[in-house]
């Protein structure tokens, strides 16, 4: 097809479509009203019931954590599938070029823009992990916790150098910490097969209500999510990193 | 029921521990551990479809069982589920072991087939797997799209594989663009659905949705887009017309082990997630549409059996030929989940178990001739496939299975959509399964005769094909990589005589059907209804002779006379294929835009 073709073929679907889907919209309920009886259920019995003063987080990983144990792995799996596109072909070599590892393009990085890397690396550490352990009792959570965690690496990129990078964070390292923390949430869902009740079920004492040992399983999983999804971006941008600056064609 | 879960679990931790360890251990670790993971899996499945006939097994993940809740306003009698729950069915769990064989095949047939190192192809081979398991055996809605996403990602990355050369990145985006936008509707007509009935699992939609029928009798604009938009989005992964463009593309680029799963369980899956939807959540509501529905569908399914053979024969690209097959195949896949019957719905299960068997061992055929003759392009190879005598017996006899041949388990298939048709007077259509079937297997069984015997005149365009890149080094045929594509073609055999397999396909059917006693069974926690059960039509094995001889015959006649084969007529339909993702994802809007507006406007 040519592009006018296309476009033609384009717009009469879309304009189908697009009044059907109005003709759907039409027919919810008014805006505020209507709310869904399951939401509501849950909204009331979750902190009584489990002891977890963040509703979202009680979904994600108690009421509906089947769910989050398979988004996990979605992302588990895409972060695997770019490594299997972006690894090193039959035709190219891994040849590091010095230049470009430990300067980026030329450039030196001032003292300042260095110390500031340094301080903000450990804020942004401390951070994630603050926002991955209250998963719990305020939003936030192990994916959350995750990303932040994970942009402390980027960072020593940023403020040092490509190296420095690898050195702290080797890639074997990385792989093998996406891998566990994909793996501690089936573990955990384990727990509650072990003891003859349901997989994923919420077995462990649930705490006191707003402790930061409260939730039962919950803490665990989100530690575990953590460890998968900060382990999971820093891999991917290690790959697509070496990908750039260190695999070469023959 | 403990093994439930593990159906999922075990492939993941699988996964997990393989990428863990992956770069310590050697790749023949990771492959024992893919094919010890598929084969629990598949023995589990064929114990659950024993184990949940009569009635489902439910499994409540997190041991959330549904609970009353006085106040909530929904359907006063039932109960209000509030976690995710498995719902183990004899088809879903036998589609789920027919995914897990497939995936032993895969690893079995690839074991000597790559020469890269790593685990990452055996990672994803598994999270696939995990995918499978969840996807068929889930009774739940958003469950149901997590696990529709699972396969799809570990599917795109599979599919382009092959790093080196430049055309399995363009199928892989092509496959990944269009399927992720089918996604898109999917997830849209969920969000629908949740916002009309504040539920999820699919049981209690059905029960929400019926309670609303009380209200207002007819299904409004919401119910029916919202079907729409869900059933379009699975027919892009089922390569349903014209939705279909992706699959060529993705086959004709993916590693041979791959191909068998996307002919072999993949497509069949997107069909799988529209008759799961419509029986457990739809099926009431829609009552009044359902002539409509039927026709709409019947069309659709006639336009893939009739394009999908069509273009199949113009193909001289092993893998595209297959490919194409594939869709017309779906087609006749699609026809009988269209009738909304079990006894259509029986057909197509007890099809999609033969077509699974044969085209798997097909696909593993083309992928030992890439493997020996490094190309799989019959006017390129003409003749050169002389020395591999044993392949091409097999070949063959995979062609005339393709054609519906008894005794090879897609003439039961065949007959039993036959049998579906004259229930509901529509005889004739059966018309369209036997040009399918004849077309498809003439052209393989063509492909047989240039490739394997030479016959014919060698293709004058021949020289300048492309030369594909060899996925192995020359030499033997490998006994793992045979194996299984003989096994895959004697258990094609072997189902047709599997004592009470037709029967089993009937009942399964219709415990799958009867959405009343699903719901009643699940949310009040009770026994299922006893319901008188059908027997099937006979065996008539004429249907299938008659298809194979009409195939052979058309191998014959087009090898004999070139012109037949399309090089010249055929080119309208190569250039509506064109590989260009943006006409790919145009169609789809046009397809989901034209039923949609079908479904919601056409006067009755």
């Amino acid at each position: 097809m040519n592009a006018r073709a296309r476009l033609l073929v384009f717009a009469l679907g879309a304009l189908l479509l697009g009044g059907a889907y109005m003709a759907a919209l039409s027919q919810l309920a008014p805006l505020g009203r209507g709310a869904s009886a399951y939401a509501d259920i849950l909204n009331r019995v979750c902190v009584r019931e489990r002891h977890i003063t963040d509703v979202v987080t009680a979904v994600n990983f108690d009421y509906r954590g089947f769910d989050t144990l398979g988004e996990e792995f979605i992302m588990f799996t895409a972060v695997m599938g770019a490594v299997l596109l972006l690894r090193r072909g039959k035709d190219e070599v891994q040849a590091p070029q010095e230049d470009e590892l430990t300067s980026r393009r030329g450039r030196r990085r001032s003292d300042a823009v260095a110390l500031a890397g340094v301080v903000f690396t450990a804020v942004l550490l401390l951070f994630g992990s603050y926002v991955i352990t209250h998963g719990q009792l305020t939003p936030g959570g192990g994916f959350q916790g995750g990303v932040i965690a994970s942009t402390a690496l980027w960072l020593v990129y940023l403020s040092g150098s490509y190296k420095v990078m690898r050195q702290v964070g080797p890639k074997p390292l990385v792989e093998a910490a996406e891998a566990l923390g994909a793996a501690g949430y089936a573990l955990v869902g384990l727990i509650g097969l072990f003891q003859g009740a349901a997989f994923l079920q919420n077995t462990l004492p649930p705490g006191s209500i707003g402790s930061p040992f409260s939730g039962g399983t919950v803490p665990l999983i989100d530690i575990a999510v953590g460890l998968e999804v900060s382990g999971g971006f820093v891999l991917l941008l290690l790959t697509f990193m070496e990908e750039v600056l260190e695999i070469r064609l023959h | 029921m403990w093994i439930i879960p593990l159906t999922v679990v075990l492939p993941l931790l699988g996964a997990a521990a393989l990428a863990v360890a992956g770069s310590i251990t050697p790749r023949r670790w990771g492959d024992a551990v893919a094919l010890l993971m598929a084969a629990l899996c598949c023995g589990f499945c064929l114990y659950l479809c024993r184990a949940s006939a009569g009635h489902e097994l439910t499994y409540w993940f997190g041991g959330w069982r549904p609970r009353h809740f006085p106040t909530t306003g929904l359907v006063p009698t039932h109960l209000q589920a509030i976690g995710i729950a498995f719902d183990v069915d004899p088809i879903g769990a036998a589609l789920a072991a027919l995914g897990s064989l497939l995936v032993c095949a895969a690893v079995l047939f690839g074991w000597s087939y790559f020469d890269s190192v790593g685990v990452q192809f055996q990672v994803l081979l598994l999270a696939f797997l995990a995918a499978t398991c969840g996807f068929c055996l889930t009774g739940d809605l958003f469950n149901l799209f997590v696990f529709f996403e699972l396969m799809s990602v570990s599917a795109f990355a599979l599919c382009g594989y092959k790093v080196e050369e430049k055309g399995p990145l363009q199928g892989a985006m092509n496959f990944a663009v269009t399927n992720t936008a089918g996604a898109v509707f999917i997830l849209t007509g969920i969000a629908l659905i949740y916002a009309r009935t504040g539920a999820l699992n699919m049981a209690q939609v059905g029960a929400q949705l019926r309670a609303n029928l009380a209200v207002q009798p007819r299904p409004g604009a919401l119910v029916l887009a919202a079907f729409a938009l869900i059933a379009c989005g699975f027919a892009v992964k089922a390569a349903v017309v014209p939705f279909h463009f992706w699959l060529a593309d993705a086959h004709a680029v993916a590693p041979t082990p791959i191909c068998i799963l996307f002919s072999g369980v993949m497509v069949e899956l997107g069909l799988y997630g529209i008759v799961r939807v419509y029986w457990s959540c739809f099926a009431d509501a829609l009552t009044p549409e359902r002539q409509r529905l039927r026709s709409l569908l019947l069309g659709a399914a006639v336009l893939t059996a009739l394009l999908g053979a069509l273009m199949a024969w113009l193909q001289s690209h092993l893998k595209r030929l297959l490919a194409f097959s594939t869709i017309s195949h779906m087609g006749l896949m699609l026809m009988g989940v269209a009738l909304l019957t079990p006894r259509g719905l029986a057909a197509t299960a007890l099809y999609v178990l033969g077509h699974g068997a044969v085209k798997g061992s097909l696909f593993l055929g083309a992928g030992i001739v890439l493997h020996r003759l490094r190309g799989v392009d019959v006017a390129r190879l003409h003749g050169r496939g002389r020395p591999l005598v044993w392949t091409g017996a097999v070949f063959a006899l995979g062609g005339l299975a393709l054609a519906g041949l008894p005794p090879f388990a897609t003439a039961t298939g065949d007959d039993q959509l036959s049998h579906a048709l004259n229930q509901l007077h529509l005889g004739g259509l059966w018309l369209v399964s036997l040009i399918a079937a004849a077309v498809t297997g003439g052209a393989v069984l063509r492909s047989y005769l240039r490739l394997f015997w030479g016959f014919g005149k060698p293709s004058p365009a021949a020289a300048h094909q492309e030369k594909e890149e060899p996925e192995t080094k020359p030499g033997r045929i490998p006994a793992v990589m045979f194996a299984p594509y003989a096994g895959l073609l004697l258990l094609g055999i072997a189902l047709t005589f599997w004592p009470g397999l037709p029967e089993g396909a009937l009942h399964a059917a219709q415990q799958f059907t009867s959405s009343a006693s699903y719901r009643t069974q699940l949310l009040r926690q009770s026994p299922p209804l006893p319901q008188p059960l059908s027997t099937p039509g006979p065996q008539e094995p004429w249907r299938g002779v008659l298809s194979a001889g009409l195939a052979l015959a058309l191998a014959t006649l087009s090898v004999r006379f070139s012109s037949l084969r399309g090089r010249d007529w055929g080119r309208p339909f190569h250039r509506l294929h064109s590989g260009h993702v943006g006409d790919y994802v145009s169609w789809l809007v046009l397809g989901v835009g034209v039923f949609a507006g079908l479904l919601l406007w056409l006067p009755h």
